[in-house]
């Protein structure tokens, strides 16, 4: 019994020994379907080129069609003093502008645009554009 | 066949914490955190400072480490992948 084990043994250290020569490290590539990274995103916290890449249509598709009050509720279309809908959605880069009294973007009236940023202010979770507002609210 | 050259960021760029067999990278350019499992904390080692295709990040690490896998070009390209995808690498 000690016999085997320990001719056991040498034939290991044999195998290993000619297999690895300088006894180094060995490291799994893994499989071609493996995962070796994980990224940790905090929910809003995104880089600042996705923040200000997002968009926010005014109003939500859902509300396709109403117009925006000066201060920033919708309204049937036509309603007195409403505007219209904005005519592409407002980028975050836009939005954070606006919010902080900076200029118009280029193609709206100004007066519409004070109407937007007002509906902007008003999103709630679960509205579209909302994770744009509050990523926008985020520190860096 | 040479493929794409793959570029890593100055190792000054980021933070490294080891845990145990995973390494948490922090990425400052991104401020985003990533856990890595072996190989691809070795892989962005390979390219730190030095840009290189697929074969050379194989031959660079085959310098240190036995290589266990079964198709490494293909191993390789999806660690890279993967790398790039984190924004840990990109190409040149």
């Amino acid at each position: 019994m000690r016999v085997t084990m320990s001719d056991k043994r040498d034939e290991l250290n044999e195998a290993e020994g000619l297999a690895r020569p300088s006894r180094r490290v060995v490291l799994a590539l893994g499989a071609a379907a493996a995962s070796t990274v994980v990224t940790i995103r905090p929910a809003l916290a995104q880089t600042a080129g996705s923040v200000l890449n997002c968009e926010i249509p005014v109003p939500a598709p859902e509300a396709a069609g109403s117009h925006i009050s000066a201060d920033g509720s919708l309204v049937p279309a036509g309603t007195q003093g409403a505007f219209p809908p904005a005519p592409r959605p407002i980028t975050g880069e836009e939005a954070k502008a606006l919010l902080n009294g900076g200029p118009t973007p280029a193609g709206m009236d100004a007066e519409a645009a004070q109407a937007y940023t007002n509906y902007i202010r008003r999103l709630q979770s679960g509205m579209s554009g909302f994770t744009c507002y509050a990523s926008l609210q985020m520190p860096r | 066949m040479a493929g794409p050259t793959f570029v890593a960021d100055a190792p000054d760029a980021l933070s490294h914490v080891a845990l145990e067999s995973l390494t948490a990278i922090y990425h400052a350019p991104s401020g985003m955190t990533h856990l890595l499992a072996p190989p691809a904390p070795q892989i962005l080692a390979a390219l730190a400072n030095r840009p290189g295709t697929a074969e050379d990040v194989l031959a660079r690490i085959a310098e240190s480490f036995d290589l266990e896998t079964e198709d490494a070009a293909a191993a390789m390209s999806a660690r890279l992948g993967e790398l790039e995808a984190a924004g840990l690498v990109r190409r040149a």
